[in-house]
């Protein structure tokens, strides 16, 4: 396997070199008034910084409108050279139902159509680019891509054309001028009542490659990737509103009229998302942990979950503890917590140093699925793979939200082991918790549930923005963390760890492949580890193995014990089966799971009762558990019977219910 | 009569008549132990011999419940953790105001159910009118007797039901009040709103269903044979006297509630198969025939005002000669 890892490095290395002297052009080239950086020029960079904004934005609360201005410094860090630029354009997404995005949306089963007063737009309306050789106005340049399916309705990509190539190593200045409208909540991003969350809301530009741009349409099943640099970022929002973004606070000061302007920045990242309302209360707190640099935490909670600020702070120190000891340390010394106005849409997702939660207004003190605790640990433990590692979304978004996934499930068991399962009735107001179902990180916080749906989906291999638009998450969320957590199991958490810390530590502000990450797997683990990695992630084979037949018969005072177990699945992984006897011994036959069927047998003084394939769950793909033990003790019918006497009850009352009008 | 003694009497007569509960339990539980067996035989097959039938039978096993819950159908979809202890009320009541959909055959089992209970209603009405023990012949006489009048008056009150949960639910939340929190961004507000929908929506229920209880009253208890003629006398008592007729229904249903708090209270968990099993399946039947106790006391405290306010207390229409016995015969 190509050696990516060294060359992605040794790039890396290469471009640092050319760091001090971006930063003293970004810091004095800004004619269109947009604020310089505050930052000494000279602060050591994490990344490669060859993408930085200094941004400057208005909003009208009243037309739900956004004008703003830009400018990009931008850097070729690639072997070629190129004569155009390529911009997302995410919100013209939503301009109407004949985008890319919303087309994906109706085969998912949402409903197609977008009202007008509810879309959202970005309209472009100046580009110019600034060289040696001065500054020309390309505006008339632009036009519409689709790379992915050549929807020309698709208008979430733009590019224009330059005046002139950028060479390798070579450098731009991009002022982009837009308006946009805001759009009520959709895809996390957009206006309900006072409330704003602003995401994915400037042009940004793609990312050049050896290969050509990268710069995917707006899918419905992908999420976002561009390159790392400072952002710098004026707001203008109504005077007395809150300001949660990106980066820290700078500065904030009258601007007249109503409004206030807030200034953030942010070094090393590759986004920025902003929200506001007059509704926020905010708390704040403080991440410590010997060994790990601290964080200043910062909470925007919505004035119906005060009460509930621990339970957020708990769930994003975990993170940043877990995280930080298993993989590496969070850099960044700050996190901004939002939790979003109901309906918002924008629950549960990620950016650079801002993530938001989500909880609702009745929750049990219990650890439940729709308690903050499992989504505020899950978006701040985005920080550390879609923040830092900074992999593409769009073509491999299980290398975030599947690691992400499965590491978040681990925390979870650690930090958060009593979580139970919870139902919600009237209309999903009004909680009730069940305190004896508990939820196991094996199978809950992996969501073996929902890949159960997507089993025969696609493989992980798959370009993530070419996923089927319904079951497309159940690949890179569930799938991913049960494979890993299976990997984990068969090679052990300190190999897994020190892979995924060796993954990380290389990787930061990388932009790493998967090819990265499996070289990278191979040589920490220092194995083979082809018979846990091939199949679950080339293949959408399914993954079941059962035990077909379990016979136990007395023969010259002995019994003779034969069990057959079948892979029923077309998915292969090594597994054992372990068969206990009555007088309490066991035997362990391991089993490499390539065929389809295999007898084991055994002749001893002790009748056998039960037989058991993957008895220690490290399969944890396997779609069907029950088929994987037989037992000649069965108690089915005390199961069913208990089952049934419940599902009775329920019945009854039912249709007393239904009486009650009579 | 005040309230409370018209509550007293009630409850006393519904006392007087246990045979009552037991046959409309009776009939509750015939009406779901089919379907209970077809779920027992889905839970059997798919456990088969596997050994974790143990894990499932002894307590609460949530990956089992949700590997059954992908691969079931029918009437075992409904399987969930909703219908464990109280879950199952809330779960029941949500969806009743919430127009939940159920598996088919839960609601063929729904409408036969209530096709029996339309059938007996007319002896239990009878029944509770006369105020004392009659034999079977005479309980199930009334029953034929008054069954098809029973059913008119029920395929009229069907047709307000079937309006006020289909046009007037659809509009009610998926119009008025969408459109009032389309920009309101406190869930708890939302909710408010919501809960204010549930009480638009079932008051008029609340209405409708009164104004058809004293409808069987009367054609029950004055022999009324038509279903508007019933449904006008009883429009026309309760203009006579609405306020007590209401308080009287809201009381019985603030009892009611308290039958639900209770088991709310002491309802049975998952829990393991053995004999806390069973326990907790006594325990549920007796909320069961708790919940009938209730709908009996709604009966007979309508028939006991109904009656306070004739002229001819105790009034109930002349039962049909039979011989050799018969409430008439002894009557002569």
């Amino acid at each position: 396997m190509p050696d990516y890892s060294v060359r992605v490095a040794a790039n890396i290395t290469a471009m640092r070199g050319r760091y001090h002297a971006i930063l003293v052009a970004f810091a004095g080239a800004l004619a269109w008034g947009a604020p310089v950086s505050a930052q000494p020029a000279d602060a050591p960079a994490r990344s490669p910084r060859n993408a930085n904004y200094a941004i400057a934005a208005q909003l009208d609360a009243r037309s739900h409108r956004l004008t703003g201005t830009e400018r990009i410094v931008w850097r070729n860090v690639t072997s070629r050279a190129t004569s155009e630029l390529q911009f997302h354009l995410y919100w013209n997404a939503w301009k109407d139902a004949r985008s890319t995005f919303m087309r994906e949306q109706a085969v998912a089963g949402s409903p197609p159509a977008i009202a007008p007063r509810d879309a959202g737009s970005i309209d472009v309306t100046s580009v110019r680019v600034t060289t040696d050789a001065g500054t020309t106005d390309i505006t008339s340049t632009r036009a519409f891509l689709a790379p992915d399916d050549g929807n020309s309705d698709d208008r979430t990509v733009m590019q224009v054309s330059l005046p002139a190539p950028v060479v390798p190593g070579g450098s731009l200045t991009i002022d982009v001028a837009w308006t946009s409208v805001v759009p009520r909540p959709i895809a996390r991003t957009g206006v309900i009542g006072d409330f704003y969350f602003v995401a994915q809301w400037f042009p940004k530009l793609g990312v050049l490659q050896d290969g050509g741009w990268n710069c995917h349409q707006f899918h419905a099943t992908t999420e976002f990737f561009s390159d790392y640099g400072v952002y710098d970022v004026t707001l203008t929002v109504p005077s007395g509103w809150t300001v949660g973004a990106t980066g820290r606070q700078q500065d904030r000061r009258d601007a007249g009229r109503g409004n206030t302007v807030h200034r953030y920045y942010q070094e090393d990242v590759h986004d920025f998302a902003w929200t506001t309302s007059p509704e926020f209360i905010e708390r704040t707190a403080r991440f410590d942990e010997p060994g790990l640099p601290p964080v200043d935490m910062r909470l925007l909670l919505m004035p119906e979950h005060l009460g509930q600020e621990e339970r957020h702070f708990a769930a994003a120190k975990s993170a940043l503890r877990r995280f930080g000891q298993w993989f590496g340390p969070y850099p960044y010394g700050h996190l901004t917590i939002v939790d979003p106005a109901f309906r918002s849409e924008a629950e549960g997702m990620e950016y650079p140093t801002l993530i938001t939660a989500g909880t609702r207004w009745l929750v049990p003190r219990v650890v439940t699925i729709n308690t903050p605790e499992e989504v505020t640990l899950h978006e701040a433990g985005h920080q550390f793979w879609y923040g830092i590692v900074g992999t593409n979304e769009f073509e491999a978004a299980w290398m975030d939200e599947g690691i992400n996934t499965w590491a978040t499930a681990r925390a979870m068991a650690e930090d958060f082991p009593q979580a139970y399962h919870e139902e919600r009735f009237f209309g999903g107001f009004v909680p009730w918790s069940f305190h004896e179902l508990p939820l196991r990180r094996e199978t809950f916080w992996n969501r073996l549930a929902g890949y159960r749906r997507a089993v025969r989906s696609d493989p992980l291999t798959t370009p993530s923005y070419l996923l089927s638009p319904a079951l497309g998450r159940f690949i890179t969320y569930n799938k991913t963390a049960l494979w890993l957590n299976s990997v984990e199991r068969a090679i052990g958490w300190p190999t897994m760890q020190r892979i995924f810390s060796a993954f990380f530590t290389r990787f930061q502000f990388g932009h790493p492949a998967p090819a990265d990450f499996f070289a990278t797997a191979a040589a920490v683990a220092g194995r083979d580890l082809s018979p846990y990695l091939d199949d679950p992630y080339k293949t959408s084979n399914v993954f079941d193995y059962g035990i077909e037949r379990l016979r136990s018969d007395r023969e010259d005072g002995q019994f003779r014990t034969s069990v057959t177990v079948r892979r029923y699945g077309e998915g292969v992984f090594p597994v054992s089966v372990v068969v206990t006897f009555e007088n309490g011994d066991q035997i362990t036959e391991p089993w490499d799971g390539r065929d389809r069927w295999r007898d084991f047998s055994d002749t001893r003084g002790s009748r056998a009762v039960t037989a058991v394939v993957d008895a220690d769950e490290t399969l944890l793909l396997d779609i069907n558990r029950t088929n994987n033990s037989r037992t000649l003790q069965p108690e089915a019918d005390a199961a069913a019977t208990k089952w049934s006497l419940k599902w009775m009850v329920w019945l009854q009352d039912h249709l007393l219910s239904w009486a009650f009008f009579l | 009569m005040t309230i409370p003694r018209l509550l007293a009497d009630a409850m006393a007569q519904v006392r007087r008549a246990p045979l009552l509960v037991a046959g409309l339990w009776l009939v509750t539980a015939a009406a779901s132990l089919p379907l209970a067996l077809v779920v027992w035989n889905d839970v059997a097959t798919e456990l088969g011999s596997s050994a974790r039938g143990a894990t499932v039978a002894a307590g609460g096993d949530y990956d089992w419940v949700q590997e059954f819950g992908f691969g079931a159908t029918g009437v075992s979809t409904a399987l969930t953790p909703r219908v464990v202890g109280f879950a199952a009320v809330l779960d029941n009541a949500s969806g009743f105001v919430d127009r939940q959909p159920r598996p088919l055959l839960v609601t063929v089992a729904a409408v036969g159910y209530l096709l029996a209970m339309v059938f007996l209603t007319g002896g239990v009405l009878d029944r509770l009118a006369r105020r004392r023990p009659l034999r079977a012949h005479g309980f199930f006489g009334a029953c034929g007797g008054l069954c098809p009048r029973l059913i008119r008056l029920g395929l009229l009150s069907a047709i307000a039901y079937a309006l006020l949960a289909g046009p007037y639910h659809a509009w009610l939340f998926d119009t008025i009040i969408d459109r009032a929190t389309r920009d309101v961004t406190a869930e708890r507000s939302v909710f408010m709103a919501q809960l204010l929908g549930y009480v638009a929506w079932l008051v008029p229920l609340g209405a409708v269903n009164l104004l058809f209880d004293y409808a069987k009253v009367r054609a029950v208890v004055e022999d009324r044979r038509s279903a508007f003629g019933a449904l006008a006398a009883a429009a026309r008592f309760l203009r006579s006297d609405w306020r007590r007729a209401v308080l009287l229904y809201v009381s019985t249903l603030l009892m009611l509630g308290m039958v639900i708090a209770l088991y709310a209270v002491v309802a049975p968990g998952v829990g393991g198969a053995g004999a806390g099993m069973w326990a907790g399946f006594v325990l549920s039947q007796l909320y069961i025939a708790a919940r009938l106790t209730m709908k009996l006391l709604f009966w007979s405290a309508e028939i006991t005002f109904f009656q306070s306010r004739l002229a001819h207390a105790g009034y109930v229409r002349r039962a049909a000669p039979a011989w050799p016995e018969s409430p008439t015969a002894e009557s002569l």
